[in-house]
């Protein structure tokens, strides 16, 4: 047997048996999935509030205002002017504000035509709702385009909070299962002293290195499907399963985690300082890529660091995916993002690994 | 086999080894005898690849273990002071793990199995957990481990520390086998009994340095001293044979009269006949021959300090 698939095999077996390990990687995220699944399972469906100026006042204007009530997650308001609508947003007492300008429905027919739409930014992920539901909104509605920014569209009738969270947990993985996991495989092999045996063997260095990725990937493999499965049976979340792009962001994803965990697990001076570190890293980061809430509630000081975090590009990569439809192309960018950090980090981690090992 | 020459290892301010130099032959057992800290580790882990070596050479079987270590390495099979084994897998899934870093075959890794399990004499434990093994099983299957992928040389460190005795004897008969079947052994102990019992030749370190190799027997005879024959006779008796045994000029030592001699078993019958003819009888005349241990301390001034890990 290949030394590789050698070094795989036995860390899965050693995975599967270990209690602690198999807690972390399954049953923690396992387990706060069931919590969520409590708070946020039930069908409350996300509903904000728009205010309608219609300066336009004409039958198609009251079409689409009526179009705007049925789609449940906007509520319509009325305003009669402009300016006590801005100041209602200003006030927070609603989330945006649609104005129909005057003549819109004449230059409707005519050919283009526009809307003016701002929003309550405080709330990110509230107004990137708003604005995807009126880009697919007047998407569909309209035959003749009417400008609007955002360029994505929402492919569900009701957006709830489970939504939103489920891509982020299934990044938690690439947390827990790969970056804290491949810390422990190493630091594993060092504190049993077991790593002696391998390395009195021809197994090159690397082997032992490419053989606990492919077992460290299996195991967030398994905390993926898991995750997933239970996802989809308890919470039964309207988001784009499009395995063929999650997949690849998963795959990409959990390099990254395993990367990092290898430079934990070769900088740290002991094993028990690389295991805290890893657990530590993994909590902390938890909150700045995106997992439970958007990157954009963060300061800015924050979102800067957060931003050279490889797994926020793959939250958001997931988010994008399952939420809002994305697909090949504006998810290739982020896969670039992904490959050239996997590369940069693994490399640096086979460098760090290396020296490690002479100096052991 | 193996060729050591002029090893030097420092580790920061501190030289484990300072240079160093011997050779094993072919299906020798050789042993390392030293105290703890005298360099018998750091050497055989530079043997073995484990550590870099800052001069010298070490040469296995015509091949540079700095240059080629991965070559000498499946030459080689390393038994460490621990038992290097995975607590959640069983005795077979710890073989199989092992022989997988030989890129051995699935027919060879049966094969080797099937002889180690016959060998070790652990068919029983084998589909068992090692977490739930004796100490002494954990050590033959650390042991199946290292040679699963049957190596020429076996390198193994301080086999038997720390085991009772009983173990220790069960222990030597695999080495002593393995032996028979050709293999060169390198051993480092520092239980003097256990060197004279299983090496053809021992090294004798001290400080980083070898301060002499030799036969066991041979290192006795020119570094032991003198043997001792012991008499014990009724306490009545001891001043009499005290007289009768003068020539000899024996020293009277909790109740014993001790000979110090170069030839212990030509004048045994000698001493006991002196004492019969003027009517002494003795309780109990033996021979303490000199120990490897009084080579050490005859050699270093030091003494060897047996089961202090």
């Amino acid at each position: 047997m290949n030394p590789v698939f050698g070094i795989a095999i036995k860390d899965i077996k050693v995975f599967l048996r270990e209690k602690g390990s198999l807690f972390w990687t399954i049953v923690f995220p396992i387990l706060i999935l069931f919590l969520y699944s409590a708070i946020f399972g039930r069908e409350v469906p996300f509903v904000a509030n728009i205010a309608i100026v219609d300066m336009d006042n004409t039958q198609l204007t009251n079409n689409i205002i009526y179009g705007l009530n049925q789609t449940e997650v906007l509520q319509v308001k009325m305003f009669q002017d402009n300016t006590s609508a801005l100041e209602a947003l200003k006030n927070g007492e609603i989330n945006s504000v649609l104005t129909f300008p005057e003549g819109f429905s004449e230059n409707l027919t005519h050919g283009t035509t526009y809307i003016v739409l701002s929003v309550d930014e405080t709330n990110p992920d509230v107004a990137d709702i708003i604005h995807s539901v009126i880009q697919g909104f007047f998407s569909k509605f309209a035959s003749n385009p009417v400008t609007i920014k955002e360029g994505v569209s929402i492919s569900r009738e009701k957006l709830g909070y489970k939504e939103f969270l489920l891509p982020g947990i299934l990044t938690y993985p690439f947390l827990f299962s790969s970056m804290v996991a491949a810390t422990s495989a190493i630091v594993y092999e060092r504190e049993l002293g077991t790593l002696k045996r391998i390395r009195v063997s021809p197994a090159h260095p690397l082997s032992v290195l490419w053989g606990k990725t492919l077992a460290t990937m299996a195991q967030t493999a398994i905390s993926l499907f898991l995750i997933s499965t239970l996802a989809f049976s308890l919470l039964n979340p309207k988001v784009n399963w499009n395995l063929p792009l999650l997949i690849p962001i998963m795959v990409l994803g959990s390099i990254n985690g395993i990367s990092i965990g290898l430079l934990i697990s070769c900088i740290a001076r002991s094993p028990s300082e690389a295991s805290n570190a890893a657990v530590t890293i993994g909590v902390f980061l938890q909150f700045f890529i995106g997992m439970y809430f958007p990157v954009e509630f963060l300061p800015e000081y924050l979102q800067t660091a957060s931003n050279v975090i490889p797994m926020t590009y793959a939250a958001k990569a997931m988010r994008d995916i399952m939420l809002r439809n994305a697909g090949f192309d504006k998810i290739f960018p982020t896969m670039i993002i992904l490959t050239i950090s996997a590369v940069i980090i693994y490399i640096t981690g086979i460098f760090l690994y290396r020296r490690w090992v002479t100096k052991e | 086999m193996i060729k050591i020459e002029n090893l030097v290892k420092c580790y920061d301010d501190v030289v484990a080894l300072k240079g160093v130099s011997f050779t094993v032959e072919k299906g020798e057992i050789f042993g390392l005898l030293g105290p703890n800290g005298a360099g018998k580790t750091t050497l055989m882990e530079i043997l073995c690849g484990l550590r870099r070596l800052d001069k010298g050479k070490v040469i296995v079987l015509d091949i540079d273990v700095s240059r080629r270590p991965d070559k000498a390495k499946r030459l080689l099979g390393f038994c460490p002071q621990e038992t290097l084994l995975y607590k959640y897998l069983t005795v077979r899934e710890n073989l199989v793990f092992a022989a997988s870093l030989y890129s051995l075959r699935s027919r060879e890794v049966e094969e080797r199995i099937k002889f180690l399990v016959k060998f070790l004499d652990i068919e029983e434990i084998l589909k068992k957990r090692v977490d739930k093994l004796s100490g002494g099983m954990k050590r033959r299957v650390s042991l199946a481990a290292s040679i699963v992928h049957d190596p020429k040389i076996i390198v193994l460190d301080e086999p038997t520390v720390g085991f009772d005795p009983h173990v220790k004897r069960e222990f030597w008969q695999f080495i002593k086998q393995l032996h028979e079947d050709g293999k060169t052994i390198l051993l480092s102990t520092h239980n003097m009994e256990e060197a004279d019992e299983l090496c053809d030749r021992v090294a004798i370190m001290d400080s980083g340095k070898i301060v002499a190799i030799d036969k066991p027997e041979t290192l006795k005879r020119i570094y032991g001293g003198n043997a001792v024959i012991n008499v014990k006779v009724k306490d009545f008796h001891m001043e009499k044979a005290e007289k009768i045994l003068h020539k000899l000029k024996p020293k009277r030592e909790n109740n014993e009269l001790k000979i110090f001699v170069n030839d212990p078993w030509k004048l045994m019958p000698e001493v006991s006949s002196m004492l019969f003819a003027k009517g002494v009888l003795a309780e109990k005349i033996e021979v303490t021959e000199p120990t490897l241990e009084d080579v050490f301390i005859n050699l270093t001034g030091k003494r060897l300090m047996e089961g202090v890990n």
